[in-house]
C-alpha cells in the first residue's frame, strides 16, 4: 500500500495548500473558501423540494422521499469514508451497525416508548458500545479485516433474526412512530415527506462540515499517515492502534444515527434490510464516490440510491421493458457487485475526483487498466 | 539542553563511564529471527550530545539494532535505559514520546501527503486536541493548528526543504526524501536521534552538507547514532563508532582506534576504511 498511483499527486499538492490564518476575518474567509462545496450543497438542499414537486411526476420518482434516503446514507457514507479512505480500514460490516441503530431506536420507542429523538441518541450510544466491542479486529490487516467485519455483519443478522423476543424476528417490528418535527400537519404527507427531508439533511449536512474539519486536522493526518505506512506513522509517535479505534467508533456511531433516523423515516424495519448487500450497497458508494473524499460520500449516495429508482421508473419512461428490468430487484446486488468492480479497475479516484480531474487537470477521468505500469 | 556531568556512579556500566552522562544503555540485547542471531549479545552505552556511529558490514545487524530500540521489535533479551528509565515493552509510539526518533533505510515517508503534512505528523504527539475540538475547529483546536503549521515550516527551514513545503513527498527524489524523514523525526522533539544510512544516495556535496547538518541538530542538544556505510562521513563526524559484525560488537572506541582494529580491519577486508 505504500506506493500509490503517480498520477494522484498533483491533487496532494492542491491539497496541502492547507492553513492559513489570521484573526476572526481570516478565518471567515478561510472557511468561505474552503466550503465553497459545502456551501453550493447546502443552497442546492435548500431550494431541491421547490422544484422537486413539478419534476416527480414526469419523472416517475418522488424526488424528495428518495433524497431523504440519500441524506441518511449520506451520513453513513462519511463515517465509512473517513474509515476506508483516510485511514485505509476496510469494513464490510457496516450495514450491521446500521441495523444496529435501525433496532435500538426502533425497540426503544416501540416497546419502552421512548420519544424518537431520545431513541435516535440512544441508536447512536449504541452503535458506539457495539464500535468499542467489534474494534479489536482493527488488529487484523487488509483481507483479513475484510473478512472479520463481514464476520460481524453476519453474526449481527443472525442474532437480529433469532433474538424474536426482543427483534420481532422475521417479521422485524412495525408501527415505529415517525418523527415529529415542526411543520408537519397530520394527514398531510407532503408536508410530512418535506420536515423529513430537511430535518435529515440539516443533520447530514453537520455531520458532512464536522468531518470535513475533522480530516484536516492533526487526526486527519495521523489518520493518512497509518493508511500509508503503519510503522513511521506509530514510530513518529501516533498512537495506532488507538487512533484506529477512534475513527472506526466514529464511523459505527455514523451508522447508528443513520440507521436510527432511517427506522423512523421508514416505519417498519425487518433484518432482511441490513444483510451483507447493504455492507456491499454501502462500500460502493465510498468507492464510486471516491476513497479519501468527504463531498464523494454524499455522490456516492446520490448515484447508487438513485439507480434502483431511475430502473423503476424506466416504464414509465420507455413504456415497454424486458422483463429483466422489471424483475430489477432480484439482480441489485450484482449490480451494485458490478458497478464496484468497474469502478475500482476503470475510474479507482472515484467519481468526485475523477471528475474534478478532468475539469482542472483536463485529464480522462478514466484509467485504462492495460496499460503497463512504468518500470521502477 | 544544560548537561550536568556528574561523576561516578557504578551500577551496570561499562568501565570508564558514569551512567549519569549517558542519554542510552543497551545491555546485551539479543534478536533472533527463526534461528539466525540477527543481533547477539550487544551492549553500548551513547553519551549525551554526542555523535556516536554503529557501522559494519551488510546484515551485520545496525537496522534490527534500531528497531529494537525503537520498540519495533522487542529483544529475545538484554535491556534499554534511555534517561535511566527502561524501553523494554513499551509500544514505539510510547518510546517516541520518551524522546527517541529515527529515519528510515528504506524511506517511509507519507508519499501522498505534502511535504510539509509529514513533518506535521511528527508533531502530532506534541498535540492534543480530540474529535470533538478538531471537528468543531475550536478556538484550541486553532492554535494548536496554526502551531503546528509554523513549527514544520521551521524545521523544513533546518534540513532546507521550505521551498518544497507544498509538494507532494512522493514526488522528491530520493536524497530530499532522506533529509524529510529527518525533519520529520525532528519535529517529535527528540532527544535521540537515530539515523539509518542518512548518506546512502547522497552525492559527495550533499555528503558534506549532510555533517554540517548533523553538527547542527547536535548543538540543539540533541545526541545521535549514525548507521552508515559512507567511511569518510564516518570518521569525520562521529566522536565514537560502534562496529557490528554477524550480530556481535566487533570494537567500540574513538574513530581512530577503530579505524586501526585488526577484527574491523578483517571484517571489512581491509578495504573500505582507507
Ligand atoms: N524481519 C526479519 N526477518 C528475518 N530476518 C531478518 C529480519 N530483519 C533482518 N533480518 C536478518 O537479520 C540480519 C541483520 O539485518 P539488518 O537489516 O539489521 O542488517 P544491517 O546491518 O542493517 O544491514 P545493511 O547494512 O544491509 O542495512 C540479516 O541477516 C537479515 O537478513
Ligand atoms: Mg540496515
Amino acid at each position: 500500500m505504500e506506493e500509490k498511483r503517480e498520477d494522484s499527486l498533483q491533487e496532494v499538492a492542491a491539497a496541502g495548500k492547507g492553513e492559513r490564518r489570521g484573526g476572526f476575518l481570516g478565518e471567515a474567509l478561510f472557511l468561505a473558501r474552503r466550503h465553497v462545496v459545502f456551501l453550493s450543497l447546502v443552497a442546492f438542499i435548500a431550494v431541491m423540494p421547490f422544484w422537486a414537486k413539478p419534476l416527480s411526476k414526469p419523472l416517475g420518482i418522488p424526488l424528495v422521499m428518495v433524497m431523504r434516503l440519500v441524506g441518511i446514507y449520506t451520513i453513513v457514507a462519511v463515517g465509512l469514508n473517513i474509515l476506508m479512505g483516510y485511514a485505509g480500514q476496510i469494513s464490510l460490516g457496516h450495514g450491521a451497525f446500521f441495523g444496529i441503530g435501525a433496532y435500538t431506536s426502533a425497540i426503544l420507542t416501540v416497546k419502552a416508548h421512548f420519544p424518537p429523538w431520545l431513541g435516535i441518541i440512544m441508536a447512536v450510544l449504541v452503535a458506539i458500545a457495539f464500535g468499542f466491542l467489534v474494534a479489536p479486529v482493527l488488529r487484523l490487516k487488509g483481507h483479513y479485516l475484510a473478512m472479520a467485519t463481514l464476520g460481524v455483519g453476519i453474526v449481527l443478522f443472525v442474532f437480529l433474526r433469532e433474538m424474536t423476543w426482543l427483534t420481532g424476528g422475521n417479521d422485524g417490528i412495525r408501527n415505529i412512530p415517525p418523527l415529529s418535527l415542526p411543520g408537519m400537519r397530520i394527514g398531510e404527507a407532503r408536508d410530512y415527506l418535506r420536515a423529513e427531508y430537511y430535518f435529515i439533511w440539516v443533520i447530514a449536512l453537520i455531520v458532512l462540515l464536522l468531518c470535513s474539519n475533522l480530516v484536516r486536522s492533526r487526526l486527519g493526518r495521523a489518520m493518512r499517515a497509518l493508511h500509508q505506512s503503519e510503522v513511521a506513522a506509530e514510530v513518529m509517535g501516533v498512537n495506532v492502534s488507538w487512533e484506529k479505534i477512534k475513527v472506526f467508533v466514529l464511523s459505527t456511531a455514523l451508522a447508528g444515527l443513520a440507521g436510527g433516523i432511517f427506522a423512523h423515516v421508514q416505519g417498519y424495519i425487518d433484518p432482511n434490510l441490513f444483510t451483507i448487500v447493504l455492507s456491499i450497497q454501502l462500500v460502493t458508494m465510498v468507492v464510486v464516490g471516491g476513497m479519501e473524499s468527504i463531498w464523494g460520500a454524499v455522490a456516492g449516495a446520490g448515484l447508487i440510491t438513485f439507480i434502483p429508482k431511475i430502473v423503476e421508473a424506466l416504464p414509465k419512461w420507455l413504456g415497454e421493458v424486458p422483463r429483466w428490468v422489471e424483475k430489477y430487484s432480484n439482480y441489485e446486488g450484482m449490480v451494485f457487485g458490478l458497478i464496484l468492480v468497474l469502478t475500482m479497475i476503470f475510474m479507482p479516484a472515484g467519481i468526485t475526483r475523477g471528475l474534478s480531474d478532468m475539469v482542472r487537470y483536463r485529464r480522462s477521468p478514466f484509467v485504462n487498466p492495460f496499460r503497463k505500469k512504468a518500470m521502477e | 539542553m544544560n548537561v550536568a556531568r556528574t561523576a561516578g556512579g557504578t551500577e551496570g556500566g561499562a568501565p570508564g563511564f558514569a551512567p549519569g552522562e549517558h542519554l542510552l544503555a543497551a545491555e546485551s540485547l539479543t534478536k533472533t529471527f527463526g534461528g539466525l542471531a540477527a543481533v547477539k549479545n550487544v551492549s553500548f552505552m551513547v553519551r549525551k550530545e554526542a555523535i556516536k556511529a554503529i557501522i559494519g558490514p551488510n546484515g551485520a545487524g545496525k537496522t534490527t539494532l534500531y528497531d529494537l530500540l525503537t520498540g519495533i521489535y522487542e529483544p529475545d533479551e538484554g535491556s534499554v535505559i534511555f534517561e535511566e528509565k527502561s524501553l523494554l515493552g513499551l509500544p514505539p509510539h510510547r518510546i517516541c514520546a520518551m524522546g527517541v526518533a529515527r529515519t528510515f533505510q528504506t524511506v517511509r515517508i507519507f508519499s501522498q501527503m505534502t511535504v510539509q503534512e509529514n513533518v506535521m505528523v511528527g508533531l502530532h504527539k506534541s498535540t492534543s486536541s480530540g474529535m470533538v475540538g478538531c471537528s468543531l475547529r475550536l478556538p484550541r483546536a486553532r492554535r494548536e493548528e496554526a502551531w503546528i503549521a509554523e513549527e514544520a515550516t521551521r524545521y523544513l527551514d533546518l534540513v532546507g526543504l521550505e521551498m518544497q513545503a507544498d509538494s507532494p513527498a512522493g514526488s522528491l527524489p530520493y536524497g530530499q526524501q532522506r533529509l524529510l524523514e529527518m525533519a520529520r523525526a525532528l519535529a517529535t522533539r527528540p532527544k535521540l536521534l537515530l539515523l539509518d544510512e542518512p548518506a546512502s544516495g547522497l552525492n559527495a556535496y550533499e555528503t558534506r552538507e549532510l555533517g554540517e547538518l548533523i553538527y547542527r541538530i547536535r548543538d540543539m542538544g540533541i545526541t545521535v547514532l549514525l548507521v552508515e556505510h559512507d567511511m569518510g562521513l564516518v570518521m569525520r563526524i562521529s566522536e565514537e563508532v560502534l562496529v557490528l559484525d554477524y550480530g556481535e560488537v566487533i570494537a567500540e572506541g574513538t574513530p581512530e582506534e577503530v579505524r586501526n582494529d585488526p577484527r574491523v580491519i578483517e571484517a571489512y577486508l581491509g578495504s573500505e576504511l582507507e
